[in-house]
């Protein structure tokens, strides 16, 4: 057996030091923890303009407008849309407000198990339909801007294939498209699963199970490396109440509607239908030649849930010459709440847009 | 530097005797139960059946006496470790002795069963941290269900059915978690033993003074054996097991509780499920109507 090498004393005294040091941080923590902390996600102001069903229309109004052409969020169904406005100084919406768009963003709510039977057709040719309609309607105009995060981006790309005629331009963000590949943990497993089965056991995929997944994809970091970083921060209020913030967001994922499910594990994710030109919504295919405005596509270089394996085919794929790929060094949601997206890529889709403002 | 000196010559006598304290616990210990691992093996247990445990325990001990032999070289305690090698002699006989015990006894259980099912004694103990869930499994697969499956007559045969499939699932998903999580447990498992590899024989770099340096270098193997564990068929299996697991008694309990809402004259899930399904087709139905009114009605005013 070898000698061990490690200067053992010497890590020793530190970590007594370290304690030391940490004995003062636990004494700063506790008065922060007694005090009030300011953890509410989602605050910038809106006004609720439109529901159907558990489903709403939040409108986010700028001080000064400067686009005439107003731009719809939407969100995927794993996660609350309350990413986007996480956090005072780091909210998209906020930040997109800033530029002078107007915005709407789709609240999915929390679906019940009343809610199990609706399939991708009600979300995509029925709210989301409805809701570019009314918006349409509000604002006197015949397009609309759209910006799909993640699996909303999806949603918004067969949005856009069916109905480009209601859309201007088309943003998507860390979404997938192309779902054949073994780049993502969440792809590769995706494969395995038996949707039938989980349907049919528990009606809506329950947002617990949910959660686990998410943790799964990566447990040092997310369960362990994680909550030692809150411990060495925890004397630092700002960092806590941002800490709390993003805790609240992450496990607080809705149930999502069995019948959609089914259809987005056989179709997208097991068949790859989408980028095939195969897949079809209620009665029609979803063709994405016929997506033919301006295309932005922006993913994540480290994204790990949607590799950008999943994303950049999305340009190619598509009926438009205008199409662009930003591919930003970052990770999944560093895309939303990282301060290099608020501070560069959102002014840059904000340039992007205004310049097909026409 | 002279009165940390005299402050570490001030511990010096603490650490000592609680080290010789701990040696005797052990070497008493050690010696409470002398023989029982060779009792064992001569009651037909194969020498190979405790192997992977003292693997378990040699790693561990190498580490433990690297550490004691480096404390040593530091000059703090330095001969209180003599004869350090002793100790990890007795705490390995003594936990193979332990094992062994256990062995023992579950053998003769497995006899007394054996009149009632077929014994689950065709196990791979060898392998026995691979396999301990799936012997669990058996046992009870082989054992307890037998039992079980007794028939159900009578009025109450039904529900008696319904209760029993509910714990047959329910011990079957405990059974598949179990495996689920041991299975997460192998990457730190094997982090750790890289890192004891490290910690024992040392890289060609300088080993860093601060601790979290060694932390940040663990959380990088233990990621990277997690990710290479996650794209693994061994752990889709299990994932995949698992989940079924977990399907089929959601399923089992589902209908256990259907059983008693009907009893006490209440809605069950599977009758709101319709309902809630007849209600979605009419909102649709609705929805298209109001639709094609919409359309057709601005035509008749244009008319």
């Amino acid at each position: 057996m070898g000698r061990p090498k490690i200067p053992v004393d010497l890590i020793l005294a530190k970590l007594a030091a370290d304690a030391e040091e940490a004995k003062h941080r636990l004494e700063k923590a506790r008065d922060i923890f007694h005090g009030p902390l300011a953890t509410n996600i989602g605050t910038t102001p809106y006004e609720m303009v439109y529901q159907e069903d558990r489903v709403r229309l939040k409108y986010y109004r700028p001080e000064a407008a400067r686009f005439k052409t107003p731009l719809l969020l939407v969100h995927g169904l794993f996660n609350r849309e309350t990413l986007l406005d996480l956090q005072p100084g780091r909210s998209m919406v906020h930040n997109l407000l800033k530029e002078g768009v107007e915005v709407y963003l789709i609240e999915w709510g929390s679906p019940s198990r009343r809610d199990q039977f609706l399939t991708l057709d009600d979300h995509i040719n029925g709210y989301m339909d409805n809701m570019v309609e009314f918006i349409r309607g509000r604002h006197g105009v015949s397009q609309v801007n759209l910006m799909g995060v993640c699996l909303g981006g999806t949603f918004g790309v067969i949005y856009a294939a069916l109905h480009p005629e209601k859309i201007k331009n088309l943003i998507t963000t860390a979404t997938p498209t192309h779902f054949n590949t073994a780049k993502g943990l969440l792809h590769i497993w995706m494969q395995e699963i038996d949707v039938d089965r989980l349907v049919n056991a528990f009606g809506n995929l329950p947002g617990n199970l949910v959660n686990a997944a998410f943790l799964l994809l990566n447990p040092p970091r997310l369960l362990l490396d994680k909550y030692l970083g809150f411990l060495e921060n925890m004397d630092n209020k700002d960092f806590v109440e941002n800490f709390i913030r993003m805790e609240k967001w992450i496990f607080d994922s809705p149930d999502v509607p069995g019948e959609t499910l089914r259809q987005v594990i056989k179709d997208l994710y097991q068949g790859n239908l989408l980028v095939q030109g195969k897949m079809r919504l209620g009665e029609r295919r979803v063709d994405l030649g016929r997506v033919t405005m301006p295309l932005l596509n922006v993913y994540g270089q480290y994204d790990h849930l949607v590799p950008p394996e999943a994303c950049e085919i999305l340009t190619k794929k598509v009926g438009s010459r205008d199409t662009e790929n930003v591919c930003l060094d970052t990770g999944h949601v560093g895309i939303y709440v990282g301060s290099r997206f608020q501070k560069e890529t959102i002014p840059r889709i904000a340039a992007w847009l205004l310049a097909r403002e026409g | 530097m002279a009165e940390a000196n005299s402050g570490q010559m001030g511990s010096e006598p603490l650490l000592a005797a609680w080290i010789t304290w701990t040696m005797d616990f052990w070497d008493t210990m050690a010696h409470m139960g002398p023989g029982l691992v060779d009792a064992d093996r001569s009651a037909g247990q194969a020498p190979g059946e405790t192997a992977v445990l003292g693997d378990a325990w040699q790693a561990s001990l190498n580490l433990w006496q690297a550490f004691f032999s480096l404390l040593t070289e530091a000059g703090t305690v330095a001969t209180v470790f003599q004869g350090i090698q002793a100790p990890s002699k007795i705490i390995l006989r003594m936990a193979q002795a332990g094992w062994g015990g256990y062995f023992y006894l579950h053998q003769q259980w497995l006899q007394g069963w054996q009149g009632g099912g077929t014994p689950a004694g065709k196990h791979a103990y060898e392998n026995l941290d691979q396999d301990i869930f799936r012997a669990c499994n058996e046992i009870f697969e082989h054992d307890f269900r037998q039992l079980l499956n007794l028939p159900h007559l009578g009025l109450t045969g039904l529900p008696q059915e319904r209760v029993i499939r509910a714990t047959v699932q329910f011990n079957q998903f405990q059974a598949a978690m179990a495996e689920f999580i041991y299975l997460l447990y192998l990457p730190v498992k094997k982090s750790l033993r890289v890192m004891g590899a490290e910690w024992v024989d040392g890289g060609k770099e300088k080993p860093p003074e601060d601790f979290k340096e060694y932390y940040k270098k663990w959380l990088k193997i233990l990621e990277g054996h997690y990710m290479t564990l996650f794209q693994s068929v061994e752990y889709i299996r299990t994932l995949t097991h698992t989940l079924h697991a977990l399907e089929d008694f959601t399923t089992a309990k589902e209908e256990l509780l259907s059983e008693a809402m009907a009893a006490l004259g209440l809605p069950t899930r599977r009758e709101m499920d319709e309902l809630y399904r007849e209600i979605y087709l009419l909102k649709k139905s609705v929805k298209g109507l109001a639709q094609q009114i919409g359309r057709t009605e601005p035509a008749r005013e244009e008319g």
